[in-house]
C-alpha cells in the first residue's frame, strides 16, 4: 500500500497517492497545516467519487453479462436445430405478463439487437463471434473495474492515514511550542 | 390516525403542530408513490388487454413475425396459435386462456386497479383538507404569537 514508486504508471489513469513519510516534507511556511490537510480532504472526497462511480459500473456489467451468455446459448441451440431443418415451436413474451406460440422455421440468421435503435441481421457464426467478442469486452471491463475498485480502496486508506499522520505532527508541534514559549 | 377536529388543533401549541403537518406530509407522499405506482400497473394491463386485441385479428402461419428469444436476440417465425395465449397470474403461475378469456382477465386487473385508484385518491384528499386545516391554523397561532410579541 504505501511507497509512491512501486508502480509507476497507474491503471487507467487514477493518480497514487503518496504516502506522507516526513509530514515536514509536505508543511512549510507557503503550506501551513490547514491548507495540506484541506487538499487531502479534496483527494479523498474524489477518490470517493469516483468510488461511486465504479461501484455503479460494476452492477451494470454485473446485469449484462448473464443476458449476452443467455444470448449465446440461444445462437448455439438455434445453430443445433437448424440441422435438423425442422420448425421449433416456442412460447415468446408478447407482453409483460402474455406470452404466445411461434413457430421458427430455421432460416440461417438471426436478428441482434445493438441498442440505439438498430438491429442488424446475421448469419449464426458472425452472431456467435459477435456476442462472444461483446462476453469477452464485457468481462474484461468487470476484471478491470474491481481491480480499480480495490486500488481505490487502497488511495482512499492511503489519503485518510496521511491526513492522521499530519494532523497528530501539528499537534506535536502545538504541545512543543507551548512547551517552549512556557 | 383519525381526523384531528377543529377544537384539538387549535390547543396544540405550534411544535405540536409542526410535528402532525410533517407526519401528514410523509403519509401523503407514500401514497401519492402508490398511486403512480399503480397507475403504472394500470396502463401495463391496459397494454396487454390491447395486445390480445391484436392477436385476434390474426391467422396463425399468416404473416412473418420477429420472435425474441432473449432481450437483445429476435429470429423471424409466424405466429402459430391464435387462439390462445399464456397469461402470468401472478406467485409463478402460468395459466394458459382463449384469447376471451384472457382479454376478460387483463379487463377485469384493469377496472380492480381502477377501484383502487379511486379509493386511494379519496384518501389522498382527505390528507391534504387537513393539511390545509393545519397549515392555517398554523398561521393564525403565528400571528397571534406575533402579536402577543409585539405587546
Amino acid at each position: 500500500m504505501s511507497g509512491a514508486s512501486d508502480v509507476s504508471s497507474n491503471p487507467r489513469g487514477i493518480p497514487r497517492s503518496p504516502f506522507v513519510e516526513r509530514v515536514e516534507d509536505y508543511v512549510s511556511e507557503a503550506e501551513p497545516v490547514e491548507v495540506v490537510l484541506k487538499k487531502f480532504q479534496e483527494a479523498i472526497s474524489k477518490y470517493k467519487f469516483m468510488e461511486v462511480n465504479l461501484l455503479q459500473r460494476r452492477k451494470v456489467l454485473e446485469e449484462k453479462i448473464p443476458e449476452i451468455e443467455k444470448t449465446v446459448a440461444m445462437v448455439k441451440l438455434l445453430v443445433e436445430k437448424q440441422d435438423n431443418a425442422e420448425p421449433l415451436h416456442t412460447d415468446f413474451e408478447l407482453n409483460d405478463t402474455l406470452y404466445a406460440q411461434a413457430k421458427i422455421e430455421p432460416s440461417g440468421t438471426v436478428y441482434l439487437w445493438l441498442g440505439a435503435n438498430v438491429m442488424l441481421e446475421y448469419k449464426f457464426e458472425e452472431a456467435i463471434d459477435l456476442l462472444t467478442s461483446k462476453l469477452d469486452t464485457a468481462q474484461g471491463s468487470l476484471k478491470n473495474t474491481i481491480e480499480d475498485l480495490a486500488f481505490l480502496r487502497d488511495q482512499i486508506t492511503t489519503m485518510e492515514v496521511n491526513t492522521a499522520r499530519v494532523y497528530n505532527w501539528d499537534v506535536k508541534q502545538r504541545r512543543d511550542r507551548k512547551k517552549e514559549s512556557a | 390516525m383519525s381526523e384531528p377536529q377543529q377544537v384539538n388543533l387549535q390547543d396544540l401549541d405550534l411544535p405540536a403542530l409542526q410535528q402532525v403537518k410533517a407526519q401528514l406530509e410523509e403519509e401523503l407522499n407514500h401514497l401519492t408513490q402508490s398511486y403512480t405506482k399503480l397507475k403504472g400497473v394500470q396502463g401495463r394491463f391496459r397494454d396487454c388487454a390491447e395486445s390480445v386485441e391484436a392477436m385476434n385479428g390474426e391467422k396463425a402461419d399468416d404473416k412473418q413475425i420477429l420472435v425474441p428469444l432473449t432481450s437483445s436476440l429476435y429470429v423471424p417465425g409466424k405466429l402459430s396459435n391464435v387462439e390462445k395465449v399464456i397469461v402470468d397470474i401472478g406467485t409463478g403461475y402460468y395459466v394458459e386462456k382463449s384469447i376471451d378469456d384472457a382479454s376478460k382477465f387483463y379487463n377485469e386487473k384493469v377496472n380492480y386497479v381502477k377501484e383502487n385508484l379511486a379509493t386511494l385518491e379519496k384518501s389522498i384528499t382527505d390528507k391534504q383538507n387537513s393539511l390545509r386545516a393545519i397549515v392555517s391554523v398554523m398561521q393564525d397561532k403565528l400571528q397571534e404569537q406575533q402579536k402577543e410579541a409585539k405587546k
